[in-house]
């Protein structure tokens, strides 16, 4: 009785929602077909087709074979690159923005909403915009052509975004915790060890995935402020797709590209169900 | 006083410590050392620098070549950021009034002394000189050419029309896609849809229909020519070529439709020489394609100027000094350009090079020939698409109009020309 009612609306959704994914995901199935097509078969072909051989040395290629410019090392030491800046870049701007977060929301002080107000302004500014005062800081720090410099750049970059996500989580948690673990004793970092961080476990996820994503896909900071062997990732990869006088690599290209958003993939993955729940939870703040 | 007298010291001292290691470097300033910034990164255009910087080194120079993987605006960001750091490169890929723009930002070498020395002038195609020596004195110097307006032509598309000649004028052209249109062709024309593409098919019809009113219109910006029967002319043609292109291709490069294009299934491709390279490194052969002059209403050759340049800025350190001065003698030697040429595809800037011999592919000598012509007959413009004919800006906002026009059907040629004409007043 009850499931003749819900099957047919059911099956509607399931051919909806089918359909949706479907053609969210043409365009990742081309390009891991791509990634086993050999480039004169595409060439001669066409873009969409099914490989009549696997071209599995696309891989080996993309991973350690491609030349950029007199280097031929494939995407390798550019993913270790990005890495680099990546993962501290993330921590620490989700560290710091979790405090400041934290301040923000349940520490009233003198100008509290403006200083709020002022950091998460960073988020209207377009990136091109920064571009040069960043060149200024990172010629007067003396990190110019420096991993470092990026690691920096995106680090105060972040604050912006993990600010507001972590402020507007926070808001939640009532104020009497707060009060009452003051009259026990405990300080301003006590607080933030002992009873936020414990709480934060969905909206840390929700930041760390934010930032990492950006800051592996940042290409303009990366490819401005790092020279040759530095470069992270994204600059690897357009290198091989960027030449205008050359028939397009789109075989190594895809396999490239496959590897290079592997590591973003993964940290979905892990962390994707915490994602939205994370972020509705702090929609309505 | 033992004091001051020491302080004197440490300071005379300290200053001879800090001006040792100068004067080493110019007592051993032999070694010419080069750093370098372009966007070659891939393909034959990285093949071809690398092959350059092994010429480098042969000399005896230390070459340190950073490529900005990406595009113009990628590399301008990296060589402003190096100019503000200080730290400008000894020598950096630019091109066209792009480097007139850029040496107001920081000093850049003079190489008048050399260039005269080398005799380069008398070899080098006027209206391509003048855009390496602003204000009159040689600062950068071009490496290499490609016409943006080469007729490529499908030997199958060609039989499966029953046509055998190589259409001269933009009527020849016209009446040989209606054949091939008649002959089952769809879509006679295999370009793409970029924006410098959408470009390229404008300035190939302008500059094709007068290159002397091109030359007014786009290169000066006069008025008049910008309003004048010509370019109307040029913007219908336009129309003609847009619509004998599949425009399902969108937005992509005209690669996507080279298979078509040999298959027989799309008969002519307007495109610039480095479409040859691109072809052979897909698989096909000479005998598969044409390459000719594009159409000229009055017959003679008109030549589209694409061509690929360093500037040199200003260093204080003698091995970077040095290794300017043999980075200069190497990009004008004509034994350079024609390594470098025969990996891209491209011709020599030196109209002086045999192409005759081996190594070298008829479109490339049909493009140098084409050169030749069109230099003696001034007719060798600069290529608007491509970013020789005005800076990045008014080239942005004219390519604006051109992309809209070119994909959105109802808009009049009359209208066009006003459109084009007000962009130009909008962005000067």
């Amino acid at each position: 009785m009850r499931e003749r009612t819900f099957a047919p609306s059911r099956l509607l959704i399931y051919l909806v929602v089918s359909l949706v994914a479907a053609a969210y995901l043409a365009p990742l199935v081309v390009v891991v077909l791509n990634s086993l097509r050999s480039n004169e078969e595409i060439a001669q072909a066409s873009m969409i087709g099914w490989p009549q051989q696997w071209a599995w040395n696309n891989y080996a290629r993309a991973w350690s074979g491609f030349c950029v410019a007199e280097t031929c090392a494939g995407i390798r030491p550019y993913m270790l690159n990005s890495a680099l800046v990546t993962i501290p870049a993330t921590i620490i701007s989700t560290l710091l923005g979790a405090i400041a977060g934290y301040a923000v929301s349940l520490w009233r002080f003198r100008g509290d909403n403006w200083i709020y107000g002022i950091v998460t302004l960073g988020l209207f500014l377009p990136q091109q915009m920064r571009l040069l005062p960043w060149t200024i800081v990172l010629r007067d720090v003396g990190l110019i052509n420096t991993l470092t410099g990026l690691v920096l750049i995106h680090t105060i970059q972040g604050l912006s975004f993990t600010t507001l996500f972590c402020r507007n989580y926070y808001v939640a948690v009532p104020h009497e915790l707060i009060r009452a673990a003051r009259i026990d004793g405990a300080g301003f970092f006590r607080i933030f060890w002992r009873i936020i961080l414990p709480l934060s476990g969905p909206i840390l996820i929700v930041t760390v995935i934010w930032q990492f994503t950006h800051i592996w896909n940042e290409f303009l900071y990366g490819v401005t402020f790092t020279t040759g062997q530095q470069q992270p990732v994204t600059a690897a990869l357009i290198a091989l797709s960027a030449a205008i006088a050359d028939i397009p690599q789109h075989g190594v290209q895809s396999a490239a590209v496959i590897i290079a958003a592997l590591p973003t993939l993964l940290i979905y993955l892990l962390g994707g169900k915490y994602f939205v729940r994370g972020l509705t939870a702090g929609a309505v703040k | 006083m033992p004091i001051t007298t020491t302080r004197r010291r440490l300071l005379a001292g300290s200053a001879a410590a800090l001006a040792f290691p100068a004067f080493a470097r110019a007592q051993g300033a032999a070694k010419p050392r080069l750093t370098a910034i372009s966007q070659w990164s891939a393909g034959s255009d990285g093949a071809a620098i690398t092959a350059l910087g092994k010429k480098f080194e042969e000399k005896g120079g230390v070459w340190q070549h950073s490529p900005v993987p990406g595009f113009t605006t990628e590399m301008m960001n990296k060589l402003r950021a190096q100019i503000i750091a200080g730290d400008p490169p000894a020598c950096s890929q630019l091109k066209g009034p792009e480097i007139a723009a850029w040496s107001k930002i920081a000093p850049t070498v003079d190489l008048d002394s050399i260039v005269a020395a080398a005799g380069y002038e008398k070899v080098v195609a006027p209206d391509l000189a003048k855009l390496h020596k602003p204000g009159g004195k040689w600062i950068a110097l071009p490496l290499q050419i490609y016409s943006t307006n080469m007729l490529f032509l499908s030997k199958r598309g060609m039989d499966k029309a029953k046509a055998d000649k190589i259409p001269v004028t933009w009527a020849d052209f016209n009446e040989l896609a209606d054949k091939m249109k008649s002959a089952g062709m769809n879509y006679p024309l295999a370009n793409g849809g970029t924006r410098p593409d959408d470009g390229q098919k404008f300035e190939a019809s302008f500059a094709g229909i007068s290159p002397v009113a091109y030359r007014a219109a786009i290169m000066n910006l006069d008025k008049k020519a910008l309003e004048g029967p010509e370019i109307k002319a040029a913007f219908a043609q336009t129309r003609k070529i847009a619509d004998w292109c599949d425009p399902n291709v969108g937005a992509q490069p005209y690669a996507t439709n080279l298979k078509r294009f040999i298959d027989g299934d799309m008969g002519m491709m307007i495109q610039g020489g480095w479409a040859q390279g691109v072809l052979r490194n897909a698989g096909f052969k000479f005998d598969d394609f044409i390459i000719a002059p594009g159409p000229s209403d009055n017959g003679k050759p008109v030549f589209l100027l694409n061509a690929d340049a360093f500037i040199f800025w200003q260093r204080k350190e003698a091995d970077l000094q040095a290794g300017q001065m043999l980075m200069a003698q190497l990009v004008m030697d004509p034994a350079i350009q024609t390594m470098y040429s025969q990996i891209t595809g491209s011709i020599p800037v030196r109209t002086d090079v045999d192409l005759s011999g081996e190594g070298w592919s008829d479109g490339q000598r049909r493009t140098a020939a084409a050169l030749k012509d069109a230099v003696a007959n001034n007719q060798a413009v600069l290529s608007l698409a491509h970013n020789m004919a005005q800076q990045n800006g008014l080239t942005a906002a004219m390519i604006d109009v051109l992309t809209e026009y070119v994909k959105n059907k109802t808009i009049k040629p009359e209208q066009a020309v006003t459109r084009l004409a007000d962009a130009v007043e909008g962005a000067r």
